[in-house]
């Protein structure tokens, strides 16, 4: 059945998106792990379907500061997909391949900057990679785009694309763990609800073209 | 004091009648409502201001005394575009044109840019403070 809302998802249907989630965020984590020269685990991914709210008062609430690297999907699939990375991640990232970390974003200057949405975008797009080959799809990624600034506005950037067709956002993520700690570093996939049905049908559960 | 958190493309919108101190904080996220029977019309700029200037008339506001405050309307992230274009831009042509359509007074705006913004309204003085990340406070 063709879905018309985030909502409406079934059970299986949710099963598979975790499983996207899972295999994607894996193949991020172990470009991660490349990257900085640790190990790199996955925690369980959530598939989650939020209304505003929820979205804005989500992990720290509205107003904590984060940093956000944003690429959007075009082709096959219409969506968003953000790394939201907040300061236990900057720092890890920044203390491998730079040597340094910083003490807040104010110490973010163009050479951290840059390599914090290199980071991002190898993330995105390792996920990417991998459900593209996964259901067979052809899916075209923008350059990177990067900001710090409250969770809250970055967290409803995709809401406010998609939020003509749905109160909800659906968001597919995963969360990672580096020397035994959780760090707060999260991969959202927004598809629009039109490519959720699509690539739900290219995996063989429902939905169709 | 009314609170509106972590506006980015979305919008504040402060109307206040001040003779009677009666003030609203409408937070919209889309320019045009254009579907009918969609459930949630303050989640768009003409429906969200008509349906809330409605609602203030029908505590006694006076819709001649209504004036409003804006802010809002960031973008956040600079990418080609993306399929709506910019959100932000059309948010404050959408508000602008509805208030204009209302008669109501634009006081005060702070929109646009790419920094998000926290409003806070003060429904006592019809003061609005925005609040951003790197800034110091600005009053409206």
């Amino acid at each position: 059945m063709e879905i018309k809302n985030y909502d409406q998802l079934s059970s299986l249907e949710l099963d598979t998106l975790k499983e996207i989630g899972s295999i994607g965020t894996g193949n991020a984590a172990n470009s991660l792990s490349s990257l900085i020269g640790k190990t790199v685990r996955i925690k369980q991914p959530e598939v989650r379907i939020m209304g505003y709210n929820e979205a804005i008062n989500w992990i720290g609430g509205p107003e904590e500061i984060t940093a956000g690297v944003l690429v959007r999907m075009s082709g096959q699939i219409t969506g968003i997909m953000l790394s939201v990375q907040q300061l236990d991640f900057v720092n890890l990232v920044l203390e491998s391949m730079l040597g340094h970390g910083v003490e807040d974003y104010l110490g973010l200057h163009e050479m951290e900057s840059s390599a914090l949405v290199e980071v991002g975008n190898i993330m995105i797009s390792t996920f990417i990679n991998a459900l593209s080959s996964l259901a067979d799809i052809n899916i075209e990624l923008t350059v990177p785009a990067f900001t710090v600034d409250m969770q809250g506005a970055i967290m409803t950037v995709p809401m406010a694309e998609y939020g003509g067709q749905s109160d909800y956002i659906m968001t597919i993520g995963g969360n990672f763990i580096c020397g035994g700690k959780e760090i707060p570093c999260r991969l959202l996939l927004s598809p629009n609800i039109k490519s959720l049905n699509f690539l739900l049908g290219k995996l063989g559960v429902s939905g169709g073209e | 004091m009314l609170i509106t958190y972590a506006l980015g493309s979305c919008i504040g919108i402060c109307l206040y009648d001040k003779q009677i101190k009666l003030g609203a904080l409408v937070h919209i996220m889309l320019p045009i409502n254009g579907e009918p029977g969609r459930k949630n019309t303050m989640k768009y700029a003409n429906t969200g201001i008509r349906e809330t200037l409605h609602q203030m008339m029908s505590q006694g506001a006076s819709k001649s005394r209504i004036t409003a405050k804006i802010a809002g309307g960031a973008k956040m992230f600079e990418t080609g575009g993306g399929a709506l274009g910019n959100i932000g831009q059309r948010n404050i042509d959408s508000v602008r044109m509805t208030l204009k359509a209302e008669g109501i007074p634009l006081l005060k705006e702070d929109v646009g840019g790419s920094t998000a913004r926290t409003l806070l309204f003060d429904v006592g003085t019809g003061l609005g403070c925005v609040r951003s990340y790197g800034k110091p406070e600005l009053i409206i």
